[in-house]
């Protein structure tokens, strides 16, 4: 049979080139606009805000030297060839990267924790590995789903841990076969690790109570009191009034605090939006579920876990975002917030906001805000105060080789490294003896005199439950939730009642949807 | 013309191009190697994984689930929006990618024009930046609140400006616009195209008279039809990877309202934030047939518009 030439040519050709084309990404080929020049293989992704309770914003990190010739710590977008267990030693690997931890300086300071364990005893190599932020949970999967998962993986919070839900071992055996003694701990902070059905998946390590942050100089340039410092306590106006510390009363300062280039506040008639100069509040990282849960506990998911919903004290913290946003302009929108001068998503951060409600890991992030900020208690909500809460601390997983040796490792990260573990991470001890200390190391790099008491005082006005719960399908359900959010900051002039009988209805969606055909 | 037998036949070689040959073949065969391993391998890798159901976000006994994952696919509305988005983007971003480069190089070809070596470095400068840098900086100028361009125009008079990206109106001209900050490698090969026309063809035409529209449309444009046609194969191919510019100045959320959520930037999420892999995968191996398709469409119509000298035409 005669095969024309040409036939057979145009298809093979245009599979090469089709190949060519999406081997080599970077070729210098003629461009139409639409061609990347760079490899599309899993860039670093700019986030606006850290999506865990970390201490410190995820940052693609380098290992640091070591002195020593322990097994290096690794920070790389994937998992890095492991050093060989030493001679009659179980290797323990400990995973980090789904939180806070892959800083230059965190990473030398694990390594050392890692190094002095290594010397402490001759049963166990612990090895550290540290993966960046934006590429652990995907490397952390990758390596479960391959049979080679990391035995120990932290410092983790809810959030973080939920991405990997029902992998977590149950500790209840190991405190018990080794008589570890939770009552160290608050009570309540160990039963915030109880998880029906799971058992006790971790124990107490830091926590970040959440709290009012404001810059003084502000407040006293507008000639306004600051915000209460305890819990209970109203906010005086400086004509003697007293009103209860509520949302309402936050809006009403957050719009003196708003500023024009004309030095006009946002309650003046001639307020130029198009010029402001300085914002009155910003909710600063918090996630659509942690911005609802400031005015009350919730979840996503009813109580037969199949079922979205919003929560209705939810539905009105988003309300009082948006119009903050839109309406009122005391909230920075999302082109202005990822603006250079407005610190590129922590705008806190730029020293041109006021206000700025978060939790205790921000003091990572807020170096660049100038020396005089201060924090307050959270405000109430129809007479309620939730100041939301994130905690993180090291797990075991279920799929580890090795749980006894992993629980040891675990008692040690908990134990005698947890002080200079806490440091670096700027979480407050969960073990109630070691919190002075820690305020104290705070207090060298914050020389303000900054009044932590409030952190302290807002951990008995938790969310519970928490706001980083289950929920069905967690990832795509948690992403849903960002980019919901990101239309808030971004779309002026939406229904938001419409808007959220929309997300439900897409969160129950995605909550249907089988994974797997 | 050859035969597809013939072209198979190896001709005897004598030794000494017999080595040249096998000297050659070892040189090509690294790339060959790197070809296998890193692409061909892991492509039909993920074909298999296509008909499975790996995902790293659920515990499940690996097993095979036949089309599911394309059956999945006719019903999933996001991806349908990211297929649109897509041929969208394609529709503005292709006629200009390929039209601006092209006319920069005509311009840079024209023998009127000072400093041709100032203006071509200065076209193919920013190619050399790093894109996401480029990107980043592009983002900042196109900030509708904070952003130089708009702030410009507020100061020339213009009351309401471009919500640029953050418009689901102006979204696609934005990104066009940002695209083209990366023309200067297209603007070399048109321009070393438009130099290897015979100047022959330009006499000819200018002694039968014609004019400058008839020199290009008879002359220019069917001597460059090949590199066009090249330039046009690649566009599309990038445009449906398209992918590096939504992920850095959306975070990947596609906002404005789903605007920006590319086929690609969906693939990557159903892989990387989903960890759905059969899935993703499933997307890959669609994509790659969609890309195929149109490319042999645009190389079986190629015999009706592309001109390659020397070539003998069948009836």
């Amino acid at each position: 049979m005669k095969i024309s030439f040409r036939w057979t040519l145009i298809p093979a050709l245009a599979l090469l080139l089709v190949f060519a084309a999406c081997a080599a990404p970077a070729t210098p080929a003629p461009q139409p606009t639409a061609v990347p020049a760079q490899p599309t293989a899993a860039p670093a992704q700019p986030t606006e805000a850290p999506a865990q309770p970390t201490a410190a914003p995820a940052q693609p990190t380098e290992a640091p030297a070591q002195p020593t010739t322990a097994p290096e710590a690794t920070v790389a977008p994937t998992a890095t060839a492991l050093p060989t267990a030493a001679a009659g030693r179980t290797q323990i690997r400990w995973f980090v990267g789904l939180g806070t931890g892959t800083d230059p300086a965190q990473v030398t300071v694990q390594q050392e924790m890692v190094d002095k364990f290594n010397a402490s005893q001759d049963k166990i190599q612990l090895v550290l590995e540290v993966v960046a932020y934006d590429a652990a949970r995907d490397a952390l999967a990758t390596q479960i789903a391959s049979g080679n998962p990391p035995d120990i993986v932290g410092p983790v919070g809810v959030s973080g841990a939920e991405a990997f839900h029902g992998q977590w071992l149950d500790l209840a055996p190991l405190i018990e076969k080794n008589n570890y003694d939770l009552t160290q701990y608050d009570k309540g902070a160990v039963d915030f690790y109880k998880v029906g059905g799971e058992g006790q998946i971790g124990i107490p390590f830091a926590i970040f109570p959440s709290a009012v942050f404001y810059q003084r100089d502000m407040f006293d340039e507008a000639d306004l009191n600051y915000p209460p410092h305890k819990y209970g306590e109203k906010y005086k106006w400086k004509d003697g009034t007293e009103e209860e510390w509520t949302y309402d009363t936050l809006r009403k300062l957050a719009l003196l605090l708003t500023v024009d280039k004309n030095n006009k506040d946002a309650n003046d008639a001639a307020f130029d939006t198009k010029n402001i100069v300085q914002y009155g509040y910003e909710p600063q990282y918090q996630d659509l579920r942690a911005v609802g849960s400031y005015f009350g506990a919730g979840s996503f998911v009813a109580a037969d876990e199949k079922t979205a919903q919003i929560p209705p004290q939810w539905a009105d913290a988003w309300k009082w975002v948006y119009d903050g946003v839109w309406k009122e302009h005391f909230i920075a929108n999302g082109p202005t917030r990822e603006s250079q001068e407005f610190g590129q998503g922590n705008p806190f951060n730029s020293g041109k906001v006021a206000t700025a409600l978060t939790h205790l890991w921000y003091t990572c992030c807020v170096t660049d805000a100038g020396g005089n900020w201060d924090v307050a208690v959270a405000p109430s909500y129809k007479g309620k105060t939730t100041a939301n809460f994130n905690a993180d601390t090291f797990r075991i997983l279920k799929a580890s080789k090795h749980p006894d040796e992993a629980f040891t490792v675990l008692t040690y990260l908990l134990g005698d490294a947890s002080l200079d573990l806490l440091k670096i991470y700027g979480g407050m001890p969960a073990r109630t003896a070691d919190q002075k200390a820690f305020f104290d190391s705070l207090n060298e790099t914050w020389k303000q005199k900054v009044d932590w008491q409030v952190f302290v005082d807002g951990i008995a006005y938790a969310d519970n439950p928490s706001f980083e719960g289950y929920m069905p399908n967690y990832n795509e359900s948690f992403d849903l939730a960002n980019v919901f959010l990101n239309k808030l900051y971004t779309t002026d002039g939406l229904d938001m009642d419409k808007e959220i009988a929309q997300f439900q209805k897409d969160l129950q969606a995605v909550f249907d949807k089988k994974a797997t055909p | 013309m050859n035969s597809f037998k013939e072209l198979l036949t190896i001709p005897r070689l004598k030794p000494i191009a017999r080595r040249e040959a096998l000297q050659g073949l070892a040189f090509i065969s690294i790339w060959f190697i790197g070809f296998f391993i890193f692409t061909l391998i892991p492509m039909l890798a993920t074909l298999a994984f296509s008909f499975s159901n790996i995902n790293l976000a659920q515990e499940e006994a690996l097993r095979f689930v036949g089309f599911g994952n394309y059956q999945k696919m006719l019903s999933d509305s996001s991806l349908r929006n990211a297929l649109g988005v897509t041929l969208k983007y394609a529709l503005i971003a292709l006629p200009v990618g390929l039209a601006v480069p092209f006319a920069v190089a005509v311009l840079l070809n024209n023998k009127h024009l000072r400093a041709k070596g100032f203006f071509r470095v200065m076209f193919y400068l920013p190619y050399v930046i790093p894109f996401v840098a480029g990107i980043f900086a592009w983002g900042g100028l196109l900030n509708p609140e904070q952003g130089w361009i708009n702030q410009t125009l507020e100061a020339l008079g213009v009351q309401n400006p471009p919500g640029w990206l953050n418009d689901p109106l102006w979204v696609y001209p934005s990104l066009v616009i940002l695209g083209l900050w990366g023309i200067g490698s297209a603007v070399i090969i048109y321009l070393a195209s438009l130099q290897g026309v015979p100047t022959e063809l330009y006499d000819a035409a200018k002694v039968d008279g014609a004019g400058w529209w008839a020199t290009m449309r008879n002359v220019t444009l069917p001597m460059m039809s090949p590199v066009i046609f090249y330039s046009l194969v690649l566009g599309i191919v990038g445009v449906f990877q398209y992918f590096l510019v939504p992920l850095v100045v959306t975070d990947g959320t596609g906002r404005p309202g789903g605007a920006t959520m590319f086929f690609n930037l969906y693939m990557y999420k159903t892989f990387f934030t989903f960890q759905n892999m059969s899935y993703g995968a499933a997307q890959a191996w669609v994509l790659f047939i969609l890309i195929l398709v149109v490319t042999i469409f645009l190389f079986w119509s190629s015999k009706y518009w592309v001109y390659y000298a020397g070539e003998t035409r069948e009836g």
